[in-house]
């Protein structure tokens, strides 16, 4: 537990964390100081000078709030008159060469400018000069546009691709109000974080080339999710919207603060990944080719079950701690084979040493939690051995390397539960549609063995099963996932004092003695 | 409380009228007098013999919707959705891309306006802050015989002009 200190706004007494500059420590009680150019991941710039608050008694009377670390004692004056007037002037400064063209600007609704002039400013322009006019749209590179008008100069993605990507593309030319942010010429925006600008960005100036003019903001609905493009394992708010008429659809994600996993940001993969959750669905029951309802499907499925002598069962390291454990259940019913086998989620030299891993499955370490054997050769001798491979949802093709499993494949009936219509998946006689990780709930374990906890965000008109349903019309006896877990309690010792709706929203580190327990 | 109070007298209550039969009788007559008074001259009649004689629409009357256009030719709309947001009846249905004619970023590349489900309320127009969407074409009968025909398109809705001029409809806002 952090120090905590006792000081005063506005003559209320407040205890807050020690350390901490007053903007971050003063949130947390729900005091906010405005602020532009103040970010937690680029720390205090003191450019802006909208966060400029009054200390009762202190010397300088005024100081920049970011830059102020919060002191026992310290006496904060928020609501001065003359604070409200400086912020007040910030605001008329800021808003001088601004087009307020919000009407076009994707910004709108989560600006930071706006905002701040309902709150502080509101008041009319002064200005009789025509406005100054600098570039718009203009194409930074990485899917990031610029617009120069709309900028406020807080230098933020400046600091980011200084300190955080260490690429330093952009920077700020000239002075006044002639300043503004660029690339150097011929060299645009290249790093795999490049999209966060548009995120750390306060106002419109920064836009996603992927996102522009496809949603208004405030109709999208804001879920909190968890990234599945890489062992990460990466937070993120899943952002969709039914239009009227239409299906759900997931229009962008964006970045979760989570300390604990991935601090402030996401990678540009990520980013893009929610794409692959609306497009190439398999959405429909296939037996033989034929589309059938889920229940004939079912029906075909349980008949090539009940007759296969030696079935092989493959799970994917996509799958939830709870579906694992369900198809596990399964698999012991039917005496089939249970293989993990997944190297084509893993692309080697990928990954960096900052968030993407190598891994692209997104509960690796849940399979091995789960002691689920996920070797080649195993999977190879048990494939050959094989009449049937049920496969829940692992792309075997995900990456190239696993053409010489394409015979035996080729050889073996196949029945598919899938969620998006893959080579992997097409050569199956039975086909069942499932949930993709942004309709069902669960959790999983990342890299870092922290397990994290996500629900349900998107309903979609076609609502496939989840894994753990159709385990469950298959005969299994787990219906859903709060009935995983005594399984999974009694049988993992890492789990053994988990329970899922206790699991913190940062996520739960997994006891490391007891994983090297299990893999004993 | 200093309300004036005024005692009006209750009618009806006398014995030729609680008898009901002597009213009905006035009643009828009354009618046929009408009756026989349109049937021999039916140039006074107080009916509008309406698809042949047109009613007078005043410029603020909110009819079907129109598009509007700058001097210029180029589209007025922004595609910024303040209509759709602000419409309480969500029939209108926009789809938005990037725009090269120099008038701003963003334009409508689909406008739809359900005309089944708006209830003329004008809600879009007051919302727009571009005056790109206005309700004075004057056209008050939206009729079809089918459903998707009353699904109003952005081309048609640029196609159609306003039924007032500039002046009077400003007016008629104001």
């Amino acid at each position: 537990m952090a120090e905590m200190v006792k000081l005063f706004v506005n003559g209320q007494e407040v205890e807050v964390e020690a350390g901490k500059n007053l903007i971050d420590a003063l949130q947390v009680v729900g005091i906010e100081i405005p602020h532009f150019c103040y970010h937690p991941a680029l720390g205090a710039d003191g450019n802006c000078r909208m966060c400029l608050v009054g200390i009762e008694d202190g010397r300088p009377p005024l100081v920049p709030a970011c830059k102020t670390p919060a002191q026992p004692g310290m006496k904060v004056l928020l609501e001065d008159e003359k604070i409200k007037k400086i912020q007040r002037d910030i605001m008329e400064l800021e808003l001088i060469n601004h087009p307020v063209d919000c009407p076009v600007c994707d910004q709108a609704g989560e600006c930071t400018l706006q905002d701040y002039y309902m709150s502080y400013s509101q008041q009319d322009s002064r200005m009789n000069v025509e406005q100054v006019h600098k570039d718009k749209r203009l194409d930074f590179g990485c899917g990031v546009v610029h617009d120069q008008e709309r900028c406020v100069l807080c230098a933020r993605c400046v600091r980011f691709t200084r300190q955080i990507t260490k690429t330093g593309e952009l920077g700020i030319v000239n002075r006044s109000d002639q300043a503004r942010v660029t690339i150097f010429p011929g060299r645009p925006l290249a790093n795999r974080y490049a999209l966060n600008i548009v995120d750390i960005c306060p106002v419109g100036a920064m836009t996603s080339k992927d996102f522009r003019f496809r949603q208004r903001v405030w109709f999208l609905q804001k879920d909190p999710g968890i990234c599945h493009g890489c062992s990460t394992g990466c937070n993120i708010y899943i952002d969709h919207h039914r239009e009227k008429y239409g299906d759900d659809v997931i229009y962008r994600f964006r970045a979760r603060t989570n300390l604990q996993v991935n601090g402030y940001f996401i990678c540009d993969a990520g980013r893009l990944s929610y794409k692959t959750e609306n497009e190439n669905r398999q959405d429909r029951t296939l037996v033989d080719g034929v589309e059938v309802p889920l229940e004939r499907g079912i029906e075909a499925a349980l008949d090539k079950l009940n007759r296969a002598r030696k079935p092989l069962m493959l799970v994917s390291p996509d799958s939830t701690l709870e579906q694992l454990w369900a198809i596990k259940r399964i698999a012991t019913l039917y005496g089939a084979v249970l293989s993990g086998y997944s190297d084509a989620y893993v692309l080697a030299g990928d990954g960096d040493d900052y968030l993407i891993s190598d891994d692209k499955a997104a509960n690796r370490a849940g399979l091995q939690l789960l002691d689920i054997d996920s070797g080649k050769e195993s999977f190879a001798a048990a494939l050959a051995d094989a009449d049937l491979l049920v496969n829940f949802n692992n792309d075997l093709f995900f990456s190239p390397g696993n053409e010489d499993l394409q015979e035996a494949l080729e050889a073996t009936d196949q029945v598919s539960v899938c969620s998006h219509d893959r080579p992997a998946f097409s050569r199956a006689t039975v086909i069942l549609p499932c949930a993709s990780y942004s309709e069902y709930g669960g959790s999983i374990v990342n890299r870092n063995n922290v397990l994290q906890r996500f629900a349900r965000a998107v309903c979609r008109d076609a609502d496939p099963c989840d894994i753990i349903e159709i385990t469950r019309l298959l005969g299994g006896a787990i219906s859903d996932n709060a009935r995983a877990w005594p399984g999974l309690r009694q049988s993992v010792p890492a789990l053994s004092r988990i329970w899922p709706e206790r699991i913190p929203v940062e996520g739960v580190t997994l006891n490391s003695s007891e994983e090297t327990h299990v893999g004993a | 409380m200093g309300a004036k109070v005024r005692v009006v007298e209750r009618k009806g209550r006398t014995f030729l009228e609680q008898l009901y039969l002597l009213e009905v009788f006035k009643g009828m007559a009354v009618t046929l007098g009408h009756f026989f008074r349109n049937l021999l001259d039916n140039s006074r009649l107080y009916v509008r013999h309406y698809p042949e004689v047109r009613p007078e629409i005043s410029p603020r009357w909110r009819g079907r919707h129109r598009l509007t256009r700058h001097e210029d030719g180029t589209v007025k709309c922004v595609a910024c959705f303040m209509c759709q947001t602000n419409c309480p009846s969500n029939c209108i249905i926009i789809e938005a891309g990037e725009r090269f004619d120099g008038r701003s970023e963003k334009m409508p590349l689909r406008f739809d306006i359900d005309l089944l489900e708006c209830i003329y309320c004008g809600y879009c127009v007051e919302a727009c802050p571009m005056d790109a969407i206005r309700m004075d074409t004057g056209i008050f009968s939206v009729t079809s015989d089918n459903r998707e025909s009353m699904v109003l398109g952005l081309e048609e809705m640029l196609r159609t002009p306003g039924a007032f001029d500039e002046d009077s409809y400003q007016k008629g806002v104001r």
